[in-house]
């Protein structure tokens, strides 16, 4: 089917079969691999994507659930060249090791920063508790956020 | 042969502090990995690569009695179906041992072996295909425990282990006469799963010349090279292996990589088109090799006045259908039986056993993190016994320089064990919250303290090779091109290179550019696990660079006719440290090398300065260098529900120089996580030797929620000689001493004391219901 949506700013039309996976859609199709799958079931975070503002697991959605969305991916986040403030943020704290689950901590975070300014460090463990890293211990990641929240970068 | 190269880095730069190493700086990898340009094996995506899936056996054991390839060509899709006779080459991945065909052709071993290929157009295809493969097996009597596989009649292989481990020094039976308490357990510490985020993967594409590329997530690539070329036949230089950026390893690649990459180079190789295997997260969980479960009885023995006098240890590792990586560990493991103390007196014997299990991978620790759990928990029994406080204790016996381990190796210097426990014993105020009196509880939760301590030889275990190549090229506008045969899995080890690079060149960090690691760039680099990236890997990067700092000097010297030892180059300008007007910029330098034809590149090779302990005996000296970790935990367990929290670690290395603090501040915040995981929630569950809690939701691993305060690490910088900038590994330390800490702190919370692992809510509640 034909299916018209927003990329990272770009209006897309692509076709492809309706039940084909966002994910796979994204990294296959469109070649945007900053997108990661490591679950493929929803139990991860990895896949994570902005669909209208609001992160959603790729690797969850059809293609079809694309039509007439707004989707941003870890490419489309930065300002014009440069990077967002988060990313400088994960950067600066060492919050990046082997770097798989990076895209989508920073996706929800971005989330986080835009519903709440000013995340007690509680609120940002809850909103990264559903993405998993084996390398960090996350300690580092809640730094970054922290500091991406302050501006204190 | 060996050089002492701290002493000549610090020559070379006149003794001044470092501008590089030791400080923070921008991981190479951060900005490509934050904004999610970074590439790793699944985002290669090569156009018409066709797909490759493998047909597993559902038995743990059996006879393969017929393939019957037909069924899965009646699926448009399917190009190939390949099964063992079908190889090119010799039909053989074993690691250490030839045991391992890479497709089974007689018998299967585990319920996952392969004993077929399906290779298609498109995933669907090779998934229906795989299915459709008709396999008749005849069931063969399996085995699961390995003390039954001992003693039964069960024929695995032609023999019932793969390999076993002898430590043996003074008089074991005397010596205990002399002790005054002597503490026997058995201890049983379980499996773990590595769950890197990023699974198995492996691409192959023909080559020009017959060669094939393999693209993959390994951890050697020099192994995997080798390991392609021996299954297709052709020569080591036919085969170039790509390792672009790896989500995760723990060892679970080392083991795993040179297997799925020989799967994928096989389908290529065999229709002569790029070919692609991907492991899903069931896959990852079911079929890729696990830390090996152990079985360790342990007997020690110590005078009253709390010297240790005596060990005995034996210990089954049961290693799954095939030995895989158990003969490393295995020897690993009894080499560092002692914990990190003087004993005098050893008789240490492992041996592994073939059982119907999934085989068993390096993981973290490697086999440490068992045997220091014996050891550990020994320490804690016997300064009770003794009525010593378990921190004295340590330190009354812990090793120094001028100590012998129990393979009789003299530790002539970077022994910061000592130093390292009194530090972190003040950090975590230990004499205080130790006190039985003063400690806060409720009806319901109980809090404790525990210690953990554990050493780590770097580099590989003295029965194989252990060496590294690094390249440097000086560029014409005086940026610098590097190379390593080391891998990025995350742990940060090219940025440290770099900084060493930059530091013994002069100039700043950010002029040195890493490449892509590529086999056909390197001589044999060895893998990346044993903690070596830094410690063998970085000291080729600096034995390259400083042969390329020598001749700038030369050159500089003769360029501003002063003496070369009065020439420094720092941030890029060569100068006299006597008239510093009297200066050349390094591109300059670089130019004129360029212009007097002298070679602008070097090779840097190294080779572990260690030896190869006597066979009967385990005496001799496995590592080069070992480093040292502690672990103080706090918990807290709620005797309701029986679930074990972690309220706080207090981590320690005594790791010689750490060359980049955020690096390691990071291995060792994320090898605490890993380290909980092992001790707390990580069971492998299986049946008939399969794991059947495959899933992020049954096989738990820690998320932020499970994250206790991790407090600012101690480091205890105990420089090694031989190793650029005196660095030793740090990437598995920080994970083997936190299980053991842990296990410490839940006895001292309900003195009820856990001889396996991992300590699981449900044993705990029931533990104390018991009680
Ligand atoms: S890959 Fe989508 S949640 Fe794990
Ligand atoms: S950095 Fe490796 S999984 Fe998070």
């Amino acid at each position: 089917m034909k299916i018209r949506f927003i990329l990272n700013g770009e209006t897309k039309v692509i076709d492809v079969e309706a039940d084909r996976r966002v994910i796979d859609v994204i990294r296959e199709d469109l070649g945007l691999t900053g997108t990661k799958e490591a679950c493929g079931r929803g139990e991860c975070g990895s896949c994570t994507i902005l669909v209208d503002g609001s992160p959603k697991l790729s690797c969850l959605m059809l293609a079809a659930q694309l039509e007439g969305r707004e989707i941003i991916t870890i490419e489309g986040i930065k300002k014009d060249s440069d990077m967002h403030p988060i990313q400088e943020a994960f950067i600066k704290h060492g919050a990046v090791q082997c770097g798989f689950c990076t895209p989508g901590m920073v996706l929800v975070s971005f989330d986080l920063l835009k519903r709440n300014k000013k995340p007690s460090r509680d609120e940002i463990r809850e909103a990264i508790s559903g993405n998993l890293c084996r390398c960090t211990g996350y300690q580092k990641i809640v730094d970054a956020i922290e500091a991406a929240a302050k501006r204190e970068l | 042969m060996y050089q002492d190269y701290l002493g000549e880095v610090k020559k070379l730069l006149h003794g001044k502090d470092y501008k590089v190493v030791g400080k923070n700086v921008i991981r190479v990898d951060a900005i490509e990995k934050v904004t999610g340009r970074a590439k790793y094996t699944t985002d290669f995506i090569i156009e018409n690569a066709l797909i490759v899936r493998a047909v597993r056996s559902p038995y743990p054991h059996a006879l393969i009695k017929k393939i019957n390839k037909k069924p899965a060509f009646k699926i448009p899709g399917v190009v190939a179906v390949i099964i063992g006779d079908d190889i090119p080459g010799e039909n053989q991945c074993g690691y250490y041992l030839d045991d391992q065909p890479l497709i089974a052709t007689d018998k299967v071993r585990y319920i996952g072996d392969i004993v077929a290929l399906v290779v298609a157009k498109d995933k669907e295809s090779a998934w229906a295909g795989a299915d459709a493969v008709e396999v008749k097996y005849e069931e063969l009597p399996a085995v699961f425990d390995p003390k039954e596989a001992l003693k039964g009649d069960f024929k695995i292989h032609n023999r019932k282990s793969p390999g076993d481990v002898k430590v043996i020094k003074g008089d074991v039976e005397q010596a205990f006469k002399e002790c005054d308490v002597i503490v026997e357990n058995i201890y049983k510490p379980g499996s773990q799963d590595h769950a890197y985020l990023e699974t198995e993967a492996a691409i192959a594409i023909p080559e020009a010349q017959d060669g094939i590329l393999v693209i993959s997530t390994n951890q050697g690539p020099f192994r995997t090279r080798n390991a392609v070329a021996r299954v297709l036949g052709k020569p080591q230089s036919q085969v170039r292996v790509i390792t672009p950026y790896i989500g995760g390893g723990f060892g679970g690649k080392d083991t795993y990589g040179p297997i799925i990459s020989s799967l994928a180079a096989v389908a290529a190789e065999i229709t002569r088109q790029p070919a692609m295997i991907v492991h899903t997260r069931y896959d990852s969980f079911v079929y890729h090799f696990k830390r090996c479960p152990f079985e360790i009885r342990f007997k020690s023995g110590a005078t009253k006045d709390g010297k240790l006098k005596a060990i005995e240890v034996d210990y089954l590792c049961d290693c799954g259908g095939y030995a895989a990586h158990v003969i490393g560990l295995l020897k690993r493991a009894a080499y560092h039986s002692t914990g990190v103390y003087e004993i005098p007196n050893c008789n240490v014997q492992g041996i592994a056993v073939y059982t119907n299990n999934l085989p068993v991978a390096a993981f973290n620790g490697f086999g440490n993190p068992q045997m220091l759990f014996a050891v550990e928990s020994q320490m804690d029994l016997l300064a009770e016994k003794l009525n010593i406080d378990p921190v004295e204790f340590r330190l009354k016996n812990a090793l120094v320089p001028g100590s012998r381990t129990g393979t009789n190796q003299l530790l002539d210097h970077s022994v910061g064990i000592k130093e390292l426990i009194s530090k972190v014993a003040k950090k975590a105020d230990w004499v205080k919250k130790r006190s039985k009196q003063k400690r806060w509880q409720s009806e319901t939760k109980k809090r404790g303290i525990g210690i953990g301590c554990s050493w780590h030889g770097c580099g590989t275990t003295g029965f194989k090779h252990d060496w590294a190549g690094a390249s440097v090229i000086l560029n014409p506008d005086g940026s610098v091109t590097y190379s390593t045969g080391i891998v990025e899995i995350g742990q940060g080890t090219i940025t440290s290179h770099a900084m060493m690079v930059a530091e013994t060149l002069g100039i700043p960090y950010e002029w040195v550019k890493v490449e892509l690691n590529d086999t056909s760039r390197m001589p044999d680099s060895g893998e990346t696990h044993a903690q070596r990236g830094a410690f063998i890997g970085g000291t080729a990067a600096v034995d390259a660079a400083l042969k390329l700092r020598k001749k700038l000097n030369k050159l500089a010297s003769e360029i501003l006719k002063c003496d070369e030892d009065e020439i420094t180059i720092e941030d890029g300008i060569a100068y006299s440290l006597n008239d510093a007007s009297k200066k050349i910029s390094f591109n300059d330098l670089v130019r004129e090398m360029y212009q007097r034809g002298i070679s602008p590149a070097e090779y840097g090779f190294i080779k572990a300065r260690r030896g190869y302990p006597d066979p009967d005996t385990g005496q001799g000296d496995p590592y080069a260098a070992y480093t040292f970790g502690c672990t103080i935990a706090e918990v807290e367990i709620d005797i309701e529900t029986g679930e074990v929290n972690v309220l706080r670690l207090y981590p320690g290395v005594a790791a010689g120089k750490i060359l980049q603090p955020d690096v390691v501040r990071g291995q060792i915040n994320g090898c605490a996580m890993l380290g909980l995981g092992y001790s707390l929630t990580e069971v492998v569950e299986r049946e008939n030797g399969k794991m059947v809690n495959p899933s992020f939701t049954d096989y738990l691993i820690p998320t932020i929620m499970d994250k206790p305060e991790i407090a600012e690490f101690i480091s205890v910088e105990d420089e090694y000689k031989y190793s650029g900038y005196g660095a030793k590994g740090v990437g598995e330390i920080a994970f083997i001493a936190t299980p053991l800490a842990v296990a410490n702190a839940v006895y001292d919370a309900i003195g009820v004391r856990f001889y396996d692992l991992p300590i699981s809510a449900e044993k705990v509640y029931f533990a104390l219901k018991r009680k």
